[in-house]
């Protein structure tokens, strides 16, 4: 089972090169004109009203000529005047079953533009947006285009940080990757569907991962899609770490769902390359069950004696440390394709430590699929969520705290019980999985931080309360 | 899908990965290299450091019983005036506790421990420097009795090497050309490394024709003695000059002297004495003189101190207590060249026989007491009695 799990995770560090492989980069064809163009963005009860103007304020900016709709169920009155007085059209969607992608769905019906931009509310455009991206369908064949996401929030906590360490590869290499397979991903943001092709799928997918279901079943028809790794618009990624959790625990169920729903059916028509893409897609949060195997057995060797695996540190040192040293150095190459430039280049080490430490989310989403347990659509929080520590961090308290015991314990038994005839013949691997116990710990400590930080009173201000809306307001 | 059609997916998923797994760990386990063996100092040290925190803490451990052995001094080791009494443990490379539980039910804490260390590519195979710095660690000094399994040799990494099935044949031939230099010369590296004085036992039984693929069997005593002068000559140069040199022939087995390498490559002549009564075709109750007395004065006559590398009785077919008694009353008086004995304590022996034996004194309360009374008749007594 452990090495299944260090395979396991040797495969998504393979899968990665394949994927960087194939690497290419859209060229930009400009857009010719008189396309018509629709932009859906989406409000829910209980998004700030402040953020819709902005982002309203800034679809209008867009330099080609467009129609925004505001798809709106908060039965609140303002947002249709927020809605108007941008000059964007308010569509009153209430009641309907399916979410974001029920309402996406009815808009379509409702409209009659030949694209359609998907943007998440909290995204603010810039104006050349769609001059970016409308010549890719001068291809007649081309079904969707995505852009890369950014963020403009990051700075304001270590949650916020680390998630968006965690998507600048994505969105530079390994979307370009995806592209040259011909499996880009459609993300819930920002992608500019044509609507033939949403249509030849019968809408929008609906679920968790509704975007991702969307983009198979479009490759599926036989549509092919691009991918820009360009920065056309900036967005809001979660600040605290409660809502971190939701909304990866909210992709980890729906790309769970997706790999057992819809990939069977979807299979035939996509080809290899695209097979072995959504494979990797949908089996990246398998991240958290063997986390959390490499995670216990350290422990069981260290209570109980048996060595579920013959590995000792030095071995796996050796081992690993040469792929550990090339993947970092190919990660670090790698990082010349990240659509935001340097100041996206690093070590993402926040990013790890979120991805390596919120293993019980990951894991957690990966039983629910196992069983089958349904998760409510909620869209993720535009502003910080003041949460309770215990609530938040409680199973890497429990893992710190299970270290510290077992310290105490290891210690007390190896000066007073051990026999001198075995202490230090059993020196070097009794160390060595303390070692290995070692390394999630120090992940949990980043952990810890994050939720002390989102155990505060958040930041008074809204981040998009600074934002200088880019572009001029057209007359 | 359905729940019972998810779960049985997954399962089949992580059966599938487990047979994958089992498949790609079957085709390689190797070890080597400076980092490997920068790794292997490193878990030495640690042992070693967490020895020395826990006898701060609970005070002086096995070795202050030991002191007396000045093992810093050479003459304790290479030519001592007294007997050094010592055990291979068959718990190795696990637990020395049988060693442990054997001094207590002799008196006598053990200056020398013995452990078998066999030629090949993986990581057991490198000098054994977890086990020899236990050892030291607790007082004792290493007995490393070496076995050159060449057949242990990955082919494909050793393209030099003839096939497997060809490789025992004149086996010490191509070791004295220098074959395995590549193996010699890094475990002598890492002996030298290790720095404190050791004994050697290179390619035991050498003349046995029955037992190991060093034997006579497969190659001349020419080359036996052609293979270890080359041994000893690249662990010279490697500058392993603390290891004592163990020349250890089986003595039943007629002509056994003529495979005497010369004074100048041997420090010791040892030979086991193992008593299998009659459990095997081949052999009966045999006494202590009977096996050993008859082989002592040419043992003797090599003017070099004498070994009893493997000493012992099993239970069937006489009085076990009786044969140690008799083989050790007045053992100093009787074969004064005799300077060290070491006890086979293992209970799982399958060497030369079908079925385990069961070699152990401290699993034997009559034995064990007959030894502790046999050991006390010594004068001068033996040293370390507690």
């Amino acid at each position: 089972m452990l090495s299944l799990a260090f395979w396991y995770a040797m495969s998504r560090v393979i899968l990665g090169w394949i994927n960087y492989l194939a690497i290419t980069r859209a060229p930009h064809v400009p857009a010719s004109d008189g396309l018509t163009v629709a932009i859906f963005t989406t409000s829910s009860p209980g998004e700030p009203l402040a953020m819709f103007e902005r982002t309203l304020a800034a679809c209008a900016r867009i330099d080609y000529p467009h129609t925004t709709y505001l798809l709106d169920d908060t039965r609140d009155p303002r947002c249709r005047e927020v809605a108007e007085k941008c000059g964007a059209v308010w569509l009153d969607l209430t009641d309907l079953p399916g979410a974001k992608a029920g309402k996406i769905n009815r808009a379509l019906e409702m409209t009659s533009e030949e694209f359609i931009l998907v943007l998440d509310p909290d995204h603010i455009p810039f104006p050349e947006l769609l001059h970016r991206v409308l010549g890719q369908f001068g291809d007649p064949k081309v079904g969707f285009v995505q852009v890369a996401q950014a963020y403009y929030n990051q700075p304001r906590s270590f949650t916020a940080a680390g998630a968006a360490d965690q998507t600048y590869a994505f969105y530079g290499p390994g979307q370009m990757g995806l592209h040259g397979h011909g499996a880009c991903l459609a993300i819930g943001a920002n992608c500019t569907f044509r609507r033939a092709a949403l249509e030849s799928v019968g809408g929008h997918g609906i679920g968790l991962a509704e975007d991702l279901v969307t983009a198979i079943r479009i490759h599926a028809k036989g549509w092919r899609s691009v991918y820009l790794p360009e920065v056309v618009s900036r967005g809001l990624v979660p600040e605290d770490l409660g809502s971190f959790y939701r909304q990866q625990l909210k992709w980890a169920r729906g790309v769970y769902e997706v790999a057992f729903v819809e990939l069977p059916h979807a299979l035939r028509p996509l080809t290899g390359r695209q097979r072995l893409a959504y494979l990797a897609v949908g089996t990246y949060y398998l991240c958290g069950a063997t986390t959390f195997l490499f995670l216990l057995f350290p422990y069981i060797y260290l209570w109980t004696g048996i060595q579920p695996a013959s590995m000792r540190f030095g071995e796996f040192i050796l081992a690993a440390g040469p792929v550990g040293l090339i993947a970092t150095a190919i990660y670090l190459f790698a990082q010349r394709w990240l659509p935001g430039g340097a100041p996206e280049r690093g070590i993402h080490w926040r990013g790890l430590v979120l991805k390596i430490g919120c293993w019980p989310v990951y894991l957690a989403g990966t039983l629910l699929a196992l069983i089958r347990a349904e998760i409510p659509y909620v869209p993720t929080e535009k502003r910080a969520v003041r949460g309770r520590f215990l609530r938040l961090a409680w199973p890497q308290l429990l893992l710190v705290a299970t270290y510290l015991a077992t310290l105490v314990h290891i210690a007390n038994v190896r000066m007073f019980d051990t026999s001198e005839g075995v202490l230090e013949l059993t020196s070097e691997a009794t160390w060595g999985m303390v070692a290995f116990a070692t390394l999630p710990v120090l992940m949990s400590l980043g952990i810890l931080f994050a939720a002390g930080q989102s155990s505060r009173a958040p930041r008074p201000d809204d981040p998009w309360d600074s934002v200088v809306l880019p572009g001029r307001a057209k007359q | 899908m359905r729940r019972r059609a998810r779960i049985a997916l997954a399962l089949a998923g992580i059966a599938a990965g487990v047979g994958a797994v089992y498949v790609l760990t079957a085709m390689s386990s190797a070890a080597g290299g400076p980092i490997a063996a920068g790794l292997q100092r490193t878990g030495a040290m640690v042992g070693s450091l967490e020895h020395r925190v826990r006898m701060k803490i609970r005070g002086p451990g096995r070795a202050a019983q030991l002191v007396w052995l000045d093992r810093g001094r050479g003459a304790s080791l290479e030519n001592p005036d007294v007997i050094l009494l010592g055990a291979y443990d068959g718990r190795l490379p696990a637990s020395l506790d049988g060693v442990i539980d054997l001094e207590s039910k002799i008196g006598v804490t053990l200056p020398l421990i013995q452990l078998y260390s066999a030629w090949g590519d993986k990581a057991e195979h490198q000098f054994p420097l977890l086990m020899a710095g236990a050892i030291w660690d607790m007082g004792s000094v290493p007995v490393v009795t070496w076995e050159p399994w060449l057949t242990e040799f990955d082919g494909r990494k050793r393209t030099h090497l003839p096939l497997r099935e060809a490789r025992d044949s004149h086996g010490l031939a191509a070791v004295a050309r220098g074959d395995y230099d590549f193996y010699v010369d890094e475990w002598a590296a890492a002996a030298a490394k290790f720095g404190r004085p050791f004994y050697l036992r290179f390619a035991h039984e050498m003349n046995d024709p029955y037992r190991y693929p060093w034997g006579p069997q497969n190659n001349t005593k020419e080359e036996f003695i052609d293979a270890w002068r080359r041994i000893v000559t690249r662990f010279r140069a490697a500058g392993a000059t603390n290891v004592i040199w163990v020349w250890s022939p089986h003595v039943a087995y007629e002509y056994w002297d003529l495979y005497y390498p010369g004074a100048g490559t041997v420090d010791w002549v040892a030979t086991g004495v193992l008593n299998f009564g009659p459990i095997a075709q081949w052999s009966r109750w045999w006494t202590f003189d009977e096996i050993f007395g008859t082989k002592y004065a040419t043992l003797a006559g090599f003017g070099k101190p004498v070994m009893i590398a493997e000493f012992g009785s099993l239970a069937v077919g006489g009085d076990r207590a009786a044969w140690y008694m008799d083989a050790l009353s007045d053992l100093p008086a009787r074969y004064p060249a005799v300077r060290s004995l070491l006890f086979f304590e293992t209970g799982s022996d399958q060497t030369v026989t079908y079925q385990k034996v069961d070699w152990r004194i401290g699993a034997d309360t009559t034995v064990a007491a007959s030894v502790k009374r046999a050991i006390q008749t010594w004068a001068p007594p033996a040293k370390g009695t507690q």
